[in-house]
């Protein structure tokens, strides 16, 4: 399948792809209505993404009390039935990476269901920290840079 | 499918709502109206991604405020007057006003809301047909200090190739916020073993991912690059090869570089003398690939060109001009000009700015609009009476906003163009509607990947002329209507490419790119540059002839030179948002999530030193003007101690009030609205 992928080294915390699920979401910007979020530490120098990565074994889906959280057919994407959640918010405190969120004003909980396989969030992603490729790019990200930064420390390099 | 959803279907185009210009796909609703807007996935320059600026267009161009009929002065209120009988008047206002005190007494002022490079010429081309050598434009703050600071030294800008860069370096510059599509380069480079310097007093969007954060205080960037420069040259780091062989001047830059040692350059920008040594030893381990970008924060600055020279000879020493992963002497598309330029030179004319700046003058073909505000109120050199205005909002843009408003207020026709009723559109004799970028065609040239694109017209909304038809009808109803004989943009787009070896067809209805030249480099091997002498220019003798100094020596700024006690801080204005343009957008929906409202950001020590509370107003005070303004308080890692930021475009605290329209860059006018010395009071 294939998911948003998150790059802390390339995010610069915009904030662009929560405004884009935001506004996909409810028609407007407010960054409480939207799926990702990206949080900015500017002590420690980081920007860290975070959205549903569509857990294979997905602790939101097991815990879920009211069996309104199940995997696409089309997507693999693990979705949330805004009408069967009864709103316990057990699936918040089941997901490691608090990537679950409430809707105050519904009272049931939302998370990221790929905007149905086209996401916002990577469309309105300049800096590219925000892929929707498949689950086994995910590892060449970390490779690639790796291999990049040896490549100028050992490579020759053929410049004519 | 019915004919009338057909008529709906999507539109390939391009989003303006900055000047980068990114593709996108346009959704309308079955009644035709523009409900959404997508990134278009196939064009080289935003490579599939928009920013959420783009979507907020919709909000935009349907939104209740925007306006759509014409509008008149009558006493201290507004009429709706007809579109055909506005023309009329301001056509026969416009001859009266040159009949009775001279051509020259008429401007024209160009301005970014509506669109930017072919608008401007067009505006140019109607300033020169109406016989008067006084266009103005925001590139009097904005874009001019840095296109003639490069200009002097390579004879263009040369555009940054970070992709292929082993050191990219931004000086001033938050391309997250202020040119969207550079970010990906950026990043992608990074990626690829590049190392990223962003230079700035704050912390910048960009500055989130760089390996070093230099942050020198405000304007003495110079300083920063004389001292790189010393270090490439004191090492032999240099490339003596380029240098000898395409350059000329270099044994004045080496011998002015002398005094800027890593020391002297710590005492006077704060930036710790290990980390001058260390950010040159990068330049010179990446040998030509040194890619560098300076952006607004450079500018408004007295000394900005000079800095901006001292900035572009790094490129000439790393040798990295017009080389893969240095920088690109960008060929153009060769478009046919629009501007009148050897038609109608107009040299017998006096400019409003008299003589005051010739190299902006050279360089530019426009006036100072600092110099020409001052002159509708002194009448010196003489008067000007009238102007038309398109899409710009100078009351809350240029420096000193209470003598813009009184300046604007006094002419006798002040025409302006405009979207929505701004503080700036408030004080015209006469209002017309302008058209949004989905309602007009028009040619984007990418420069750094050398390709062109066309916009198509999305919608038409009647009465809402686009800016050639509007300088069409006025030309038409004066007796220069041969100068704007296209039937309309369409047309004039065709009759732009005729003298390229672009297809008119294979620019329509599409967001797709053509380039019209591949990229090569090393350039300066064959063809001599279009500076005066051919080479790279470390000193200039034209400036020396315009009476300016030969290389970009470095002045401190004023806040340094001649410390005021009594304004204890200094204030950068002007910092981008990520959902604003300059002044636009404040006032809409959407757009009001990111930051609700005015601030000025600030040190924690600076605050605690002064009891000061995060969230609390306070009276804001330069030797220009005050406003009250609320503090946010930033983390310690965020603006340096001492310096304070607020960005421009709030009517509800506008930072312009205190800005200087009276400390000009004597090379080419910009004011100082960064570096300004301010004082910050408690409201008890």
């Amino acid at each position: 399948m294939k998911i948003v992928t998150m790059d802390p080294r390339k995010c610069v915390a915009c904030g662009h792809c929560e405004n884009a699920c935001a506004f996909h979401r409810t028609g407007d910007y407010d960054h409480r209505n939207s799926a990702i979020s990206v949080n900015h530490y500017p002590d420690k120098s980081a920007c860290i993404p975070m959205t549903c990565v569509h857990c294979r074994k997905a602790w939101c889906m097991e815990v879920c009390p009211a069996a309104a959280i199940s995997r696409s057919a089309d997507t693999d994407a693990v979705l949330i039935d805004a009408n069967r959640c009864i709103g316990c918010k057990m699936c918040m405190l089941a997901c490691p990476f608090g990537a679950i969120n409430f809707d105050t004003e519904k009272l049931t909980c939302f998370k990221c269901d790929l905007c149905g396989g086209n996401p916002k969030c990577v469309q309105h992603c300049f800096p590219g920290a925000l892929e929707f490729e498949s689950e086994e790019a995910v590892p060449l990200a970390n490779r690639n840079q790796h291999d990049n930064r040896l490549a100028v420390m050992f490579g020759r390099e053929n410049n004519d | 499918m019915t004919e009338m959803s057909r008529n709906f279907s999507p539109v390939n185009t391009f989003c303006r709502m900055c000047d980068n210009h990114c593709a996108i796909t346009v959704h309308r609703d079955v009644s035709g109206q523009i409900s959404d807007i997508e990134s278009y996935p196939d064009h080289p320059w935003n490579q599939g991604r928009i920013c959420s600026k783009a979507g907020g267009a919709v909000e935009i161009v349907n939104h209740p405020d925007r306006l759509m009929r014409p509008l008149k002065k009558v006493g201290s209120g507004w009429k709706e007057i007809d579109l055909e009988q506005a023309l009329d008047e301001i056509a026969d206002r416009v001859g009266d006003l040159q009949s009775n005190y001279g051509p020259e007494t008429m401007s024209v002022w160009k301005g970014e809301a509506t669109s930017f490079n072919q608008q401007e010429d067009l505006a140019k081309r109607f300033c020169r047909a109406l016989g008067t050598p006084n266009y103005l434009s925001v590139d009097s703050l904005c874009f001019c200090t840095r296109e003639i600071g490069w200009s002097l030294v390579y004879g263009c800008w040369p555009k940054p190739d970070f992709r292929n860069s082993r050191c990219m370096i931004l000086w001033g510059a938050n391309p997250p916020a202020a040119h969207p599509p550079l970010t990906r380069q950026i990043l992608k480079g990074r990626e690829r073993g590049a190392t990223l310097v962003v230079i700035d007093p704050r912390l910048s969007t960009i500055a989130r991912q760089a390996d070093i954060h230099v942050k020198p205080k405000p304007g003495t960037d110079g300083a920063l690059a004389w001292g790189l420069a010393h270090q490439l040259i004191a090492n032999d780091w240099y490339d003596k090869d380029f240098v000898k062989n395409y350059t000329v001047g270099f044994d004045k830059v080496a011998v002015y570089a002398k005094d800027f040692t890593p020391e002297a350059v710590e005492a006077q920008t704060g930036v710790p003398a290990q980390t001058v040594i260390k950010v040159a030893a990068l330049m010179h381990q990446a040998g030509s690939r040194v890619a560098q970008y300076t952006g607004n924060g450079v500018e408004h600055y007295e000394n900005g060109v000079n800095n901006t020279r001292a900035i572009a000879y790094l490129d000439a020493l790393c040798g990295s001009f017009d080389m893969e992963g240095g920088s690109l002497q960008a060929d153009g598309l060769g478009q046919q000009s629009l501007a009148l330029y050897e038609e109608i030179p107009l040299q017998q004319l006096k400019r409003v700015d008299g003589e005051k700046f010739p190299v902006l003058h050279d360089f530019r073909q426009e006036c100072n609009t600092m110099t020409a505000l001052d002159a509708i109120l002194t009448g010196d050199p003489y008067s000007l009476r009238g102007m038309i205005m398109t899409a710009a909002n100078p009351v809350m843009t240029n420096p000193n906003s209470e003598k813009v408003r009184k300046a604007l207020s006094a002419l006798d026709l002040f025409v302006v163009r405009e979207l929505f009723m701004t503080e700036t559109a408030q004080l015209a004799d006469y209002i017309l509607p302008a058209a949004t970028f989905l309602e007009r065609t028009e040619l984007y040239t990418y420069a750094a990947i050398q390709s062109v694109s066309m916009s198509t017209r999305v919608q038409s909304i009647p009465g809402v002329q686009d800016e050639y038809q509007f300088w069409h009808d006025i030309a038409h109803r004066m007796d220069f209507g041969e100068h704007f004989p296209w039937e309309d943009e369409s047309v004039l787009n065709e009759w732009l490419l005729q003298s390229t070896d672009v297809d008119f067809k294979d620019l329509q209805n599409t967001s797709k790119a053509v380039q019209y030249q591949a990229i090569k480099h090393k350039k300066w091997q064959h063809r001599p540059l279009t500076t005066p002498s051919g080479k790279v220019e470390f000193a200039s003798s034209y400036l020396v002839a315009n009476g300016y100094e030969e290389v970009g020596e470095y002045k401190a700024p004023y806040y340094i030179r001649s410390p005021k006690p009594e304004y204890p801080f200094s204030l950068i204005t002007g910092a981008r948002n990520h959902l604003s343009y300059h002044s636009s957008y404040r006032g809409v929906g959407r757009f009001r999530a990111e930051v609700p409202g005015p601030q000025v950001e600030m040190h924690p020590d600076d605050a605690d030193g002064s009891g000061i509370t995060d969230g609390e107003t306070v009276k804001l005070s330069s030797a220009i003007g005050s406003i009250e303004i609320p503090v946010k308080i930033v983390s310690r890692q965020e603006i340096i101690p001492g310096v304070l930021q607020a960005t421009h475009g709030w009517k509800e605290a506008n930072i312009n009030v205190l800005t200087h329209d009276d400390i000009l860059d004597p090379i080419d006018g910009f004011p100082v609205q960064k570096g300004v010395a301010v004082k910050v009071e408690r409201i008890r």
